[in-house]
């Protein structure tokens, strides 16, 4: 059978003029808009976080995730123009790879909370929190946080 | 134009045409990008692993970046933000010049492209200022018990900045912090640098008017889908290493 797969006419296609390049250039923008109004968003939680007592706390991450995996769509969908290419191609991209990245993130939340030797196996040890937070309040450190966590370190 | 509706159909399977409707080098880039996904998605799951199994000793990012050029005050993650407004707007550029590609608007994709590659290299630059002060570290420092290889002892001491084997952040010495940090932005530093590269390679080509004889700008679209993967990481590597 004849084969005809030439590819520059996949990419001529491609091509279109300028109405429609208006509206694609608007939708550009707006995708823009909005990831710019996420990494504000999250910047004001993340600077507002310790003072509030969110750090750590499992509603701040799983709204990080939430929106760094909003902001991850909009580039893929709309930038990298996966949104507009067939079906089959969206599966062969997203397909492998999601099923990879739920196993590795099923095997992290299992197998992370395994404990086991709490050592560092490298070339240093701990040293005591107290000894730590005298140093820093000797030499005129800043003190932000280090209560907070030495707090955290007792209970 | 989309021409998806057309070709979803049980014919594109027939043999005589594509069923992806895709180029082959757009299509082999998609699957470049894909394997380089999982291997950041490895790095950042190994880096997941060593933060919660030491989530109570892991230094907090809002108390290690706080550095802004000609500030002297703390300044909590601003630098980092303005960081991922450059790569994001280079993304947005990016797209652009790929749009004014489609357009056969050589203007155009020479503009957007310039501005795509300052925004690049811009980011590379802020990259090696981060890393220089990570490295180099604070006045006060922290206290460290290294350990002595020629004796065989801890030995007590101040340590400034960050290595592979001590780093001053946090209250407790958690070596993988800085390990991860310098692994992971590297790697990602080195595909912005590689970006950078390739993109003013495309940028010199567009000038000749090698795509404009050619009838298209694939090219363009083939290190614009490069460049907002370097994006797209970046996203994950800013939520996981500046946000958590």
């Amino acid at each position: 059978m004849e084969f005809h797969d030439n590819y520059p006419e996949y990419e001529k296609m491609s091509n279109h003029d300028e109405t429609y390049g208006k509206k694609a250039r608007r939708t550009l923008w707006n995708v823009f808009w909005i990831m710019l109004a996420i990494t504000v968003v999250e910047l004001i939680i993340g600077f507002m976080a310790p003072s509030k007592g969110w750090s750590g706390t499992l509603g701040l991450k799983v709204l990080f995730i939430g929106l760094t995996l909003v902001k991850a769509a909009a580039i893929v969908l709309w930038f990298m123009h996966l949104g507009h290419e067939v079906k089959f191609f969206k599966y062969v991209v997203l397909l492998p790879y999601a099923i990879f990245m739920i196993y590795a993130v099923f095997i992290l939340l299992t197998e992370g909370t395994y404990s086991g030797v709490k050592e560092n196996y490298t070339r240093t040890k701990q040293i005591p929190i107290e000894d730590q937070l005298a140093h820093k309040k000797a030499n005129g450190g800043e003190q932000h946080g280090s209560s907070e966590s030495h707090e955290e370190a007792h209970h | 134009m989309s021409h998806s509706a057309e070709i979803d159909t049980k014919d594109s399977w027939g043999g005589g045409q594509s069923p992806f409707r895709i180029s082959y080098g757009k299509m082999m880039m998609w699957f470049f990008l894909i394997s380089d996904a999982l291997t950041f998605g490895g790095l950042l799951t190994a880096y997941g692993f060593a933060r919660h199994k030491y989530a109570d000793q892991w230094p907090k990012a809002e108390e290690v970046f706080t550095h802004f050029p000609f500030v002297e005050q703390h300044l909590p993650l601003a630098y980092v933000g303005l960081m991922t407004f450059i790569l994001i707007m280079s993304s947005v550029t990016m797209v652009l010049a790929v749009e004014a590609g489609h357009r056969m608007d050589k203007r155009g994709v020479t503009v957007w492209m310039f501005w795509t590659i300052v925004g690049g290299a811009t980011f590379v630059g802020s990259q090696a200022w981060e890393w220089y002060h990570f490295i180099h570290g604070t006045d006060v420092g922290s206290l460290r018990d290294v350990f002595d290889r020629e004796t065989g002892t801890y030995v007590r001491q101040v340590v400034h900045g960050a290595n592979m084997t001590v780093n001053e952040y946090g209250n407790y010495d958690v070596p993988q912090f800085a390990n991860f940090f310098f692994f992971i932005t590297g790697f990602h530093g080195t595909h912005v640098f590689s970006g950078v590269v390739i993109n003013f390679i495309i940028f010199m080509n567009v000038l000749k008017g090698t795509y404009e004889k050619r009838g298209h700008y694939e090219m363009v679209e083939k290190v614009g889908l490069y460049w907002h993967f370097v994006d797209l990481v970046w996203v994950f590597v800013f939520t996981f290493f500046y946000l958590l």
